[in-house]
């Protein structure tokens, strides 16, 4: 186990490299500059803004520099903001997206798995067909739908939450949450409903029901575990990208999160920042699936590293 | 029991769905139909303002961000020399009480009144001359340096260039061009060497070349309170440029303490009304008053708040909502122009811009001045300014009743029959000369532009009009903003291309200058030596009816030559609680903070003020 755990950490550095040569490659191929504008600028200017952020050198000395900025950890000053670095805009947006993130998923994780669970429980039964019909609305509404939808309802008919921003631990924070949580609430209930209808058909779950366990005895300890392995795939990538910025949401709630950033710096050509978000997203999606591997083997007693 | 299922799971999709749609029509009906205003009204307890900024500010340190938005947040920490009316936009006393011009509109002289920065150091002409050289020095790379280039030697120190120096007498190298100012050569040897070796240069080799340093640009301090501005050429409209931030002045004592980062609360030191108080970037900023404000008496409100939000119905739902008291310009969504433009928050006023084309005329048919004639006569401008709702058509590339005393030129009117006879003499006709739509090389055009609902409505509304006017289809193209703007300035669209400009200042110089090729570029191509030297003229004169007479000469011309399809010119459109005073639609929408005030008594609210 140990050692599979340092063997996945080790391959982290290499993807990261990878990755943001890649990207760093795709910015250049973007036509325009992150100080083009309406008015087209006079020569020199263009020649000084050069010359200060060093896009007057060979392009090896500008993918060397931007190599040794991201093994470094630090990624610079933006080129949209000038005098702000990357780590400090990443160290103000991170906990607003990280917060909205967490909160919907545990809503998600919460509302799905308990709606799944007895759906898949009560098969066929009207309990099960609302809720997997509900579950199939919020796959099918994007949030750009059910956000707006959302605001008019609660914000702009009867007044009683805000429509957007965003005060800390507030109301402020109820209908984006709402809003991002739903397509993930939607996803888990039908993982955990499959999952778990599976499971209650296999031979331990009969074994335990002739030990004669309790009902509740059997669904708690016996079947979720083995019912939510779906569930713990979908959770990695899911929660890494719900943490690292989810752009539709934060836009609509005009959020000061990592997404809203990240769109605006590929809008603006905004080099160091487009380096560092993507960085950083990688390092999530790498991290949490290495977790979802490890939890497995909590899960599933069968699988072993 | 497989159909039994189904019903139910159909049954419960229906409840679902129509429990949405009630919801739904609640809201859609609910809206209040008898009040005058737009959503809640209700005035904060005190005086404090709340505005949607727009995209959070890329900074705040003046010569350094270029944007409209971060402007009218400087505008509340640093005064100007002059400020912009907040009625009319024109230039009012700030920092200078008084100013006045020499007799060719070549050096201009501001007198400044007695005021302090925010930490209690006094404001002095020292203070511009520094900041005007810091705005200018290659190593700031300001992108708004330009705006300065008319002071002399300021191009030259912006360029990092060097003067030629006779190596015997020490005399400078004049430019032959203009013999008042000297001849900057590039900075760089082989570039140098390279621009000596035209014969026109000759004169200039085999000099001594030294640097332009940043003593050499024409801003001097006469005395603590005296400013003056040696201009390169005639500039009558000095005192309309200076209200820019560009050339608002930045405290040396705090720049030279905290570098980039001066910027930052508790470190800013400001000149105007309000200062920083906490700055989230891209969730608030709040500013408070600024006790040492030399017209501190007259600032009512306590608190400035700026919201960076940038998607239009977000705003729209925060301003409904009553969590915010205004929105900056061009913010109401078009789809909420019909709904919303009853309502008395709505301000609309003609505004300094013209929404435009530009021809391509160095390739495809576009290069036939009179097939950009007959393009141009072939739109009905009337109808695109019904169909869009918010503005006012025009033939002319100044802004129309923008400038009371100019006489602007006509351009080509709407006239389908003479738009097709030009294309027949351009040589798109059949046997028999009759016009024959199927000759025109269509296919070799394009109507480009930048990725945007309403740019895309345009485009569609061209592309109609010369196939219901001429026969013809024109495809479009739409591309990404910097991707647009990159195809554009290096001409690599056939066709037209989409160019809306909003004045720098209050002056119709602001939109000819485009025209001239050295500076701005317009993307079209085109340039023209006499259109210049009428400009020129133009800024020489000191009756402004007769230097008017000339620009409007000049837009003739320009007019004639048509690289340019002028629309329409666009009208101001946000929203403003009727408890907010002292803020009026004005041509720039620029607000000079310290008029606004919250008015609390509910029977003020609709007065004129």
């Amino acid at each position: 186990m140990g050692r599979f755990i340092l063997r996945r950490l080790i391959v982290i550095g290499p993807m990261l490299l990878v990755v943001v040569s890649l990207t760093w490659g795709l910015i250049r191929l973007a036509p325009g500059n992150f100080y083009s504008g309406e008015k087209k600028l006079p020569a020199a200017i263009e020649k000084n803004i050069r010359e200060k952020y060093g896009l007057d050198k060979p392009w090896y000395v500008q993918y060397g520099r931007m190599l040794a900025n991201t093994v470094r950890g630090d990624f610079g000053e933006s080129l949209k903001y000038p005098g702000t670095s990357v780590n400090s805009i990443l160290a103000a947006t991170l906990p607003v997206s990280a917060t909205l993130g967490v909160l919907a998923y545990l809503l998600a994780l919460v509302v799905g798995v308990t709606a799944g669970t007895i759906a898949a429980l009560r098969q066929n039964s009207t309990a099960d067909y609302a809720s997997m019909a509900a579950a199939m609305l919020g796959i099918s509404m994007p949030n750009f739908v059910l956000g707006p939808t959302l605001v008019l309802l609660f914000a702009l008919t009867w007044y009683w939450l805000p429509p957007a921003r965003w005060e800390g631990f507030s109301t402020h924070l109820i209908l984006p949450v709402l809003t991002l949580s739903a397509v993930y609430m939607a996803y888990i209930a039908r993982l955990t409903r499959s999952g778990m209808l599976e499971v209650l058909r296999s031979n331990y779950i009969r074994t335990a029901r002739a030990k004669g366990l309790s009902e509740r005895e059997v669904v708690v300890r016996h079947a979720l575990r083995g019912g939510l392995l779906p569930v713990v795939s979908f959770s990695g990538p899911a929660l890494a990208f719900l943490i690292s910025g989810t752009v539709v949401v934060e836009r609509i709630f005009a959020l000061p999160g990592l997404g809203n950033y990240f769109i605006n710096a590929n809008l603006n050509r905004d080099e160091p920042l487009i380096i560092g978000i993507v960085a950083f997203m990688s390092i999530a999606v790498l991290v949490f699936n290495l977790i979802v591997d490890v939890a497995y083997a909590f899960f599933d007693p069968r699988i072993r590293y | 029991m497989r159909h039994k299922a189904g019903h139910r799971a159909l049954a419960a999709c229906r409840a679902l769905a129509a429990t949405l749609a009630l919801a739904m029509a609640a809201a859609c009906t609910s809206g209040s139909a008898d009040s005058p205003y737009f959503g809640k009204v209700s005035p904060p307890a005190g005086q404090e303002m709340r505005y949607i900024s727009g995209s959070e500010p890329e900074s705040l340190d003046p010569p350094v961000s270029s944007s409209q938005p971060d402007a009218r947040i400087m505008m509340a920490l640093f005064d100007g020399l002059t400020e912009y009316d907040p009625k009319t936009g024109q230039p009012i006393p700030a920092l200078a009480t008084t100013w006045e011009a020499n007799d060719d509109n070549s050096v201009f002289t501001f007198h400044l009144r007695d005021a302090k920065w925010s930490d209690g150091a006094p404001i002095t002409a020292d203070d511009f001359v520094y900041s005007i050289r810091r705005g200018l020095s290659p190593a700031l790379a300001s992108r708004t340096a330009y705006m300065a280039y008319d002071i002399s030697n300021a191009q030259a120190y912006n360029e990092g260039a060097v003067f030629a120096r006779d190596r015997v007498s020490g005399a400078w190298v004049m430019d032959p061009v203009n013999t008042a100012v000297r001849l900057a050569l590039p900075g760089d040897e082989a570039t140098r060497t390279k621009a000596l070796s035209a014969p026109a240069l000759a004169f200039a080799r085999d000099k001594e070349y030294v640097p332009v340093r940043p003593e050499d640009v024409g801003v001097d301090a006469v005395d603590a309170h005296t400013l003056r501005f040696r201009l390169r050429q005639p500039v009558p409209f000095v005192p309309k440029l200076v209200s820019h931030q560009f050339f608002r002045a930045v405290p040396r004592q705090a720049v030279e303490r905290y570098g980039d980062q001066w910027t930052r609360p508790g470190k800013i030191v400001v000149s105007g009304a309000f200062i920083i108080d906490v700055w989230r970037p891209y969730d608030v900023l709040i500013l408070k008053r600024n006790p040492s404000y030399y017209d501190a008496g007259m600032v009512r409100l306590d608190t400035l708040i700026f919201y960076p939000v940038e998607d239009l119905t977000t705003m729209m739902n925060l301003y409904k909502a009553g969590e915010v008291y205004a929105t900056f310009n061009h913010t109401v969504p078009s789809s909420w122009v019909g709904q919303v433009k009853r309502y008395k928050d709505y301000m609309d006023a003609p505004e300094l811009a013209t929404e435009s084309f530009v021809f391509n005329t160095t390739k495809g048919p576009t290069m036939d001045v009179r097939v950009r004639h007959a393009l141009n006569m072939a739109i009905d401008k009337e109808a695109l300014a019904r169909f869009r709702r918010t503005v006012k058509p025009t033939t002319s590339s100044v802004p129309l009743n923008m400038f009371p005393g100019y006489p602007s030129p006509q351009g080509d009117p709407f006239d389908p029959a003479r738009a097709k006879a030009l294309l027949v003499e351009a040589g798109f006709r059949d046997a028999s000369g009759q016009y024959d739509p199927s000759r025109f090389p269509a296919t070799e055009m394009e109507i480009a532009y930048n990725t945007s609902e309403s740019n895309r409505s345009t485009a569609e509304f061209i592309q109609a009009q010369w196939k219901q006017n001429l026969g013809i289809t024109v495809s479009l193209r739409n591309m990404e903003f910097r991707t647009f703007l990159q195809t554009r300035s290096r001409l690599e669209y056939r066709g037209i291309a989409r160019s809306g400009w909003i004045g720098d200042y209050m002056d119709p110089f602001t939109f000819l200058s485009l025209y001239v090729v050295e500076g701005g570029d317009n993307g079209s191509g085109w340039s023209d030596e006499r259109f210049v030297a009428l400009l020129n003229r133009a800024n020489r004169q000191h009756d402004p009816n007769e230097r008017y007479r000339l620009l409007a000469e000049a837009e003739k011309l320009l007019l004639d030559a048509q690289p340019t399809l002028p629309l329409y010119n666009n009208a101001t459109n946000y929203l403003k609680k009727p408890f907010v005073k002292g803020m009026w639609a004005n041509p720039v929408t620029m607000h000079a903070w310290k008029f606004v005030y919250i008015e609390h008594d509910p029977a003020k609210w609709d007065q004129v003020d």
